[in-house]
């Protein structure tokens, strides 16, 4: 299959704009998605090529936003709404939780809210409430899909699936992932599964499994753990929800050895609900280790900011630690 | 002299970026100030321009493709006639350039 080079913000819009033009009723929402182009210009060219009443600036106002969206997606339009930074998704957890991802189980399958709300987690130097990686939050809510590619080629596939889905999703990037480059299938059909997790390097002697840009400092980890004799398989989990335990059991079953890598919080976090889930699972007893953000806020500050976020010496710290003795 | 043009830095978030317009045809004579190349990151346009004299040589990225920064873009020289390396690795010193993110 031939393929293009495209920067991750590129992924997105073009992901978009073809959905756009298969789909009539797909409205975009959200703050300077419009002729801005996108906080991130993952919106470029929409505007331009759909006009003003399919792609939509709002106001800082994210709880009517999210509202808006879930509800214009309950009345029979798709939407995909914006919330550029993902702290302020707190704002529409209401209509988004008790609502949107309850709507198809309460009225016996007779609503349904086809909406996507796509939002950016992660700290990049705008300090403690525009940095935050709360998916983790996302992932117990039945009815709801939590999806956060690594690369271009998963955030384009994986968008396409998302605004195809006849439930919410919340589709989460990264503020650091935007200026990564990757080839991309010039293809315009929808093959991406959402659920379905990638090794991204095989390996013998440890599973890493991460999401999002905790992918990049998984695969760096790897790299720099090789020249120790350590052989890392790395996982992309890419959907958080539904979570792909069957894979990442199988590689762990192979490995005996689990090291989770997120850059949200460790409590409560995508770590422990996956080695939880892949210890439930083998019936052969593993080792695991998490590595998370450092439990407090995120500085604006750089220095603060490095001190709380976790890196790929941190992982290769705690594989070495896991692995000892072994 | 030889020299080879690389894409400058660094520039903040960027590893990779794509070639969007060259200035001119091997052959062309640039002066100090004269725009280069125009090269695309995610979100900003990056204007090289010689702070040198030299010659463009040989385009090794053409308009569309991708280079990562501090790797070659071209090969330069002083005068016309001397004879260019047979890898960009060879192509000597780096040719000095001035850059605008806008």
């Amino acid at each position: 299959m031939s393929s293009r080079r495209l920067f991750f913000n590129e992924a997105i819009a073009r992901a978009l704009a073809e959905e756009m033009e298969r789909e009539d009723k797909l409205v975009v929402l959200g703050q300077d998605v419009g002729a801005y182009g996108g906080a991130y210009k993952e919106f470029a060219g929409l505007y331009e090529r759909f006009g003003a009443q399919r792609v939509r600036d709002t106001p800082v106002a994210e709880a009517a936003t999210i509202g808006i969206a879930l509800g214009a997606a309950a009345a029979g339009l798709r939407t995909l709404v914006s919330i550029t930074y993902m702290d302020f998704l707190i704002l529409g957890l209401e209509p988004l939780v008790n609502y949107a991802a309850k709507a198809r189980y309460k009225t016996g399958g007779a609503v349904r809210v086809p909406a996507v709300v796509k939002t950016t987690a992660g700290a990049k130097g705008q300090g403690v409430a525009h940095a935050q990686c709360i998916e983790s939050w996302l992932m117990g809510v039945p009815g709801l899909k939590v999806v956060a590619p690594s690369n271009p080629a998963d955030a384009y596939g994986l968008l396409k699936t998302s605004l195809r889905e006849e439930g919410p999703v919340v589709f989460v990037d990264h503020k650091r992932l935007f200026s990564t480059a990757g080839e991309v299938p010039e293809t315009n059909e929808v093959s991406m599964p959402l659920g379905k997790a990638a090794i991204v390097r095989p390996g013998t002697d440890v599973t890493l499994a991460a999401h999002s840009y905790a992918v990049r400092i998984a695969v760096e980890a790897a790299e720099r753990l090789e020249p120790a004799g350590v052989s890392c398989e790395v996982i992309d989990l890419r959907t958080l929800a539904p979570l792909d335990v069957e894979s990442i059991g199988e590689s762990v079953a192979r490995t005996r050895a689990l090291v989770t890598l997120e850059e949200g919080q460790p409590a409560c976090g995508v770590g422990s609900e996956v080695a939880f889930r892949v210890r439930e699972r083998l019936d052969v007893g593993i080792r695991v280790a998490r590595v998370a953000a450092r439990p407090a806020p995120v500085s604006s500050n750089a220095v603060l900011e490095a001190e709380v976020l976790p890196d790929a010496a941190r992982v290769v710290e705690t594989t070495l630690t896991l692995l000892e003795g072994r | 002299m030889i020299f080879t043009l690389v894409v400058p830095g660094p520039i903040e978030d960027v590893e990779e970026i794509r070639v969007l317009e060259w200035h001119g045809e091997p052959g062309r004579r640039f002066a100090p100030g004269d725009v280069v190349v125009e090269l695309e990151t995610h979100k900003a346009i990056v204007e090289i321009r010689a702070a040198q004299a030299g010659i463009l040589r040989r385009i090794l990225h053409p308009e569309g493709s991708w280079q990562r920064l501090g790797e070659p873009l071209a090969i330069l020289s002083d005068a016309e006639s001397e004879p260019l390396p047979a890898t960009p690795e060879l192509g000597g010193k780096e040719w000095a350039v001035e850059f605008q993110i806008t």
